[in-house]
């Protein structure tokens, strides 16, 4: 299939990714903690099935393809014997004709219908618009309509009876679909194959609550008299078939292994430089990943750049414009991509992308996930993404099929970042984690239920999933929303209850943000309700495509942060703290001298100001109050105590036993992440007194400090108890599941942790080990990280 | 603090009550949820509703109730149409309305009461069928349909937004066949926006009927309280309420005849 333009093409790639690699080896060597070296696969294939009818094979050859993959093969002959399936296969290995064939051909010969999912819009227009691709190829007189917020209210009802394919997200499906499953009976009715792409990505509490919308999607088909057939795909992950299984309930087959060839990949680890090697302290990773996308891009490399805050993705942007994008006559070569951007911004940067015409785009996570941005040279990781399978999944947005790509990660400061780049053997030879889901969590059940009994009633003695309701149903017409009529419970209450219930996030409403230069009154953004707190305080600098704008004044009930233009030279970072309150023991154990517990905490989470950091130098300029309504959060969490007795004894002081408490929450918490794949902040830390009268924070030096409640200055001799509680909780209402299992080993973290500090390199502490350590403490005095190790000791059995 | 009082502060936005705590013990089925849940479930028990007798009609059903009334309404055997000035038999005309659960839409809001007023020689019949118990729902729609003809004009004011599509979903849901989507449907909303709009306030049924029709109504209950009224009569509470909705219904449904003939006179003049 290839003609020599094409390996001209390749071959030159193939030499300019070495070249590079050579290069920066030659340059930096001593930056380079591993270079792993993935060979290229070569493709397997497998003959089209006998059953597939001619048309579709001839619009299949007419887009080229004239042989299937052996997934793709595999697929098709499980599907048709009635099985649901999970396909986990790499990015641009053609996973999508894996249900795209069995869906057309039920299609076109039985007039099956067919549901698509995927988690967000653009995925969706993008499938749509290969579905329509192949259609026309064909001639195959498919009709697939995407179905989202942005459909207009009278396209829809045609697409509830036209389409045969209807493309849309679990949040739809969840608001606007099952809610009103009457006005798709005819779809139900029909509806052969469920399809579900990217379900690596319903995992913690997104996945908990898909998982739940599945099963009211399931209540919804039986109604109607059908089965369909699950098809669902995911990237790499450690128990793809499980966490398959977990949002079904039902048995599902996997098929793990990828028949695409792939080129070699090229993946560096990279350690900034040490700046101070007393304290530990090294270059920033983003100053790294500067350098790195900048040689990058002047190679003539099409590259992408992942930056794990939105914040951090505007000042990438930034700066990489200031070198590339200087000239205001000639077109952009730098974009920024990210949630919150307006989706027609987005759809043209993924335009650009795909037609070349950009050399590098920032992004948050965002664009992990499968949209078509065709092919790029080069991925550039500035930290950790917090998994092994989101750093591979980054890594693969470089690099299609035939050609050799190249991915650098960047490690920042943080414990987790030091200890991959650290280990490279640890990192080439660890399996990605497991995504984990917790379908029966208390609260997200008893919302769906809700939603299940609008949808349809219940009666005595059904269950949803594998649960009785009878309990759920009781308190629910407690409340009044349902009526019991005896065997029979309806819903009762003029209320739409899927409208209350988002998702994504806890609370619901996003913020819009909107700019009033010169009296104009544009949206320019949305912030989710969760960071508004943290970006959109008044006098925060927010940031667009790198554009300043400053926050004048944010409407908290309204939901609206009203923005200027600015020419600010510098960005803002929000200081927050938590407090934490313990309100009931499930289980607890002892622990070395002291105990661990599991249980429910209250936690109230704080925005007290802001930092002023100047761009290039970073320095702190300055800080700003912020008044905002405290955040409450009931969650779960498990907990470290140890007796005042005990702490007198092993501590000179209650300063030193408050930093013990302090490195050991860092450390265990580095430790209990890597256990759990928990998304970005989904697991926290705290340190306080276990009844929200102080908490403990650390000062610009690293050491521990007392705050009250109120979050004003405390002493030691504050209060003649001390009891001092070590927490990691789920940072979710009701908890997400992660510290029940937490508790369950919690003896192994505290091993965990000990050995991570005790290996550790540096010598007082560091952001690899304790957390950031600055200044020198006086000789003959113990170090944080002896501290954190003596206390770590004392919970040790 | 417990998970009652953990939803309590969760749930604000949700559309429930507040949970009244109060002991009670669950002797249900254990689930993994039992103990978190029997906190949830320290809730008043509620006494079990007493059944009150209906306000008014005879039961045709199990749960459901019909009221019939007869008015004297003069008037010619043809109806003029306002869009297309077609003239048809009054006969055929059927007005309907219905009463639902509440305006929140989906396929949870149901009607409760269908009002509907036929005409033939000189004579109104307002038939009305209404639910004392939810079980009645699927015996009521199959009723209502019985009342339907082939030849039948359904008119209504609102109704092809509102109440058809949720009577559709309703009888879809209890996998009734019915031949509304075949039914000519007159919407007198359209007509009336087309000759009020920009002259009364508003374009609602009472307006019109205070300001058009100088209907004038004595102790109305304003259709947005019927949903609590009805729910006050299945609790046990009080069928006050609920006889007022019925009054209320009738007239909408009478007033939905005259409109039409108002409207046909404009469009003849």
């Amino acid at each position: 299939m290839s003609n020599p333009t094409e390996l001209l093409v390749r071959e030159s790639s193939g030499l300019m990714v070495e070249r590079l690699v050579d290069r920066w080896a030659e340059k930096y060597g001593d930056r380079i903690t591993g270079y792993l070296r993935r060979p290229a696969r070569a493709a397997r294939h497998a003959e089209f099935p006998a059953e597939l009818p001619h048309e579709l094979r001839e619009a299949l050859e007419r887009r080229g393809v004239e042989r299937l993959y052996s997934h793709q093969r595999e697929a098709w002959d499980h599907v048709h014997a009635g099985e649901h399936v999970v396909v986990v296969t790499p990015t641009a290995s053609g996973k999508t004709l894996c249900y795209n064939l069995p869906v057309i051909n039920a299609v076109r010969s039985a007039r099956a219908k067919a549901l698509y999912l995927f988690p967000t819009k653009a995925l969706a227009q993008d499938q749509v618009a290969e579905l329509l691709e192949l259609n026309k190829a064909g001639a195959l007189g498919v009709r697939a309509f995407t179905f989202d917020g942005d459909t207009p209210s009278d396209a829809r009802e045609a697409i509830r009876v036209k389409g045969d394919i209807v493309v849309s997200n679990p949040d739809m499906l969840h608001q606007a679909i099952l809610p009103h499953h009457t006005k798709w009976a005819q779809f139900f009715e029909s509806l052969r194959y469920v399809v579900i792409d990217e379900v690596h990505t319903y995992r913690g509490v997104f996945g908990s609550h898909v998982a739940n919308v599945i099963r009211r999607l399931k209540r919804v088909c039986a109604f109607y008299g059908v089965k369909p057939v699950f098809i669902l795909c995911s990237a790499t992950i450690g128990n793809p078939q499980a966490h398959a299984e977990a949002l079904l309930g039902e048995s599902v087959h996997a098929i793990t292994e990828s028949g695409a060839p792939c080129g070699e990949r090229h993946v560096l680890l990279w350690n900034p430089p040490v700046v101070n090697p007393d304290l530990g302290i090294r270059a920033s990773a983003r100053s790294q990943s500067m350098r790195l996308a900048r040689h990058a891009v002047r190679a003539k490399m099409k590259t992408i750049v992942f930056a794990q805050s939105r914040l951090m993705v505007e000042v990438l942007t930034k700066y990489l414009k200031d070198v590339f994008d200087n000239d205001p006559r000639k077109p952009a070569r730098i974009r920024a991509y990210r949630g919150g951007y307006l989706p027609t911004e987005r759809r043209e940067t993924e335009r650009a992308l795909r037609s070349g015409t950009i050399d590098a785009v920032v992004s948050t996570s965002a664009l992990e996930l499968g949209v078509d941005i065709g092919a790029l040279d080069v991925a550039i990781l500035n930290g950790f993404p917090g998994s092994i399978a989101a750093t591979w999944q980054r890594l693969g947005r470089a690099g299609r099929r035939l050609q050799p790509s190249l991915g650098v990660l960047v490690a920042s400061s943080q414990a987790l970042d030091q200890y991959i780049v650290r280990h490279p053997e640890f990192f080439e030879s660890a399996p990605p984690e497991n995504a984990r889901i917790a379908p029966d969590q208390l609260l997200i059940l008893l919302d769906h239920i809700r939603c299940a009994a609008f949808e349809l009633p219940f009666n005595s003695g059904d269950r949803f999933g594998e649960l009785p309701v009878d309990e759920f149903l009781g308190v629910l017409a407690e409340s009044g929303v349902l009526h019991n009529e005896g065997e029979r419970w309806d819903w009762i209450a003029d209320s739409y209850p899927a409208g209350a219930v988002s998702l994504r996030s806890v609370a619901d409403g996003n913020f819009v943000v909107i700019d009033r230069t010169d009296g104009r009154q544009t949206i320019i953004a949305e912030v989710d309700y969760g960071s508004a707190a943290l970006t959109l305080y008044e006098g925060a600098i927010y940031m667009v495509q790198s554009r300043p704008y400053q926050v004048e004044l944010l409407d908290w009930i309204g939901r609206k942060a009203y923005v200027s233009k600015t020419n600010a030279d510098y960005y803002t970072d929000a200081i927050d703290y938590n407090k934490l309150k313990v309100l009931d023991r499930f289980d607890g154990s002892n622990a070395g001298q002291g105990t661990c517990h599991h249980g429910e905490v209250h936690v109230v989470r704080h925005v007290s100001g802001y930092k002023k950091i100047k761009f290039y130098t970073h320095e702190n300029i300055g800080y700003g109050p912020v008044t905002l309504p405290d955040q409450e959060l009931h969650t779960s969490s498990l907990w470290w105590q140890l007796s005042q007795q005990t702490l007198e004894q092993a501590f000179g002081s209650r300063q030193e036993a408050l930093d013990g408490f302090l490195g050991a929450a860092y450390a265990l918490h580095t430790v209990a992440s890597v256990r759990v794949m928990a998304d970005g902040g989904d697991l926290q830390k705290a340190v306080g007194s276990g009844d929200a009268a102080w908490y403990a924070a650390r000062d610009l030096r690293g050491r521990g400090q007392w705050r009250r409640a109120d979050n004003s200055a405390a002493t030691t001799q504050d209060s003649s108890e001390f009891n001092p509680t070590l927490f990691l909780y789920d940072n979710f209402p009701g908890g997400i599941g992660l510290s029940e299992p937490l508790f369950r080993i919690a003896s192994t973290l505290v091993s965990d942790a000990i050995s991570l500090v005790e290996s550790c390199e540096c010598s007082g502490g560091c952001p690899a080990c304790v957390g950031p350590v600055a200044g020198e403490d006086a000789a003959g005095v113990s170090t944080q990280r002896e501290r954190a190790i003596q206390l770590l000791h004392l919970f040790d059995a | 603090m417990n998970i009652t009082e953990q939803l309590r502060r969760l749930r604000k936005d949700l559309g429930i009550a507040p949970i009244v705590a109060s002991p009670a013990v669950s002797t249900q089925e254990t689930t993994p949820y039992a103990e978190a849940l029997r906190r949830l479930l320290r809730t008043r028990e509620r006494a079990h509703p007493v059944k009150l007798p209906p306000p008014a009609g005879k039961t045709v059903a199990e749960g459901v109730q019909l009221v019939e009334h007869v008015h004297a309404y003069e008037a010619s055997d043809d109806v003029v149409l306002p869009r297309d000035e077609a003239r048809i038999d009054r006969r055929r005309l059927l007005c309907f309305d219905t009463e639902t659960t509440g305006l929140a839409g989906g396929v949870g809001t149901r009607a409760f009461m269908i009002g509907v007023a036929d005409w033939s020689e000189n004579r109104l019949r307002v038939r009305q069928l209404y639910l004392t118990t939810m079980a009645g729902e699927a015996e009521m729609l199959r009723l209502f349909v019985s009342w339907l003809r082939d030849d039948t004009v359904l008119v209504s004011y609102n109704g092809k937004s509102y109440d058809a599509p949720l009577l559709k979903g309703r009888l879809r849901l209890n996998r009734i066949a019915h031949p509304l989507a075949e039914l000519a449907h007159v919407d007198w909303l359209h007509p009336t926006r087309r000759v009020y709009r920009g002259v009364l306030p508003n374009c609602k049924l009472s307006t019109i009927e205070r300001d058009v029709l100088r209907i004038v109504r004595e102790d109305d209950l304003p259709g947005a309280e019927a949903p609590a009224a009805w729910l006050a009569y299945l609790r046990g509470q009080s069928s006050r309420g609920l006889a007022r909705v019925l009054e209320h219904n009738r007239q909408d449904v009478v007033t939905l005849m005259r409109l039409g003939d108002h409207l046909g006179e404009l469009a003849s003049r």
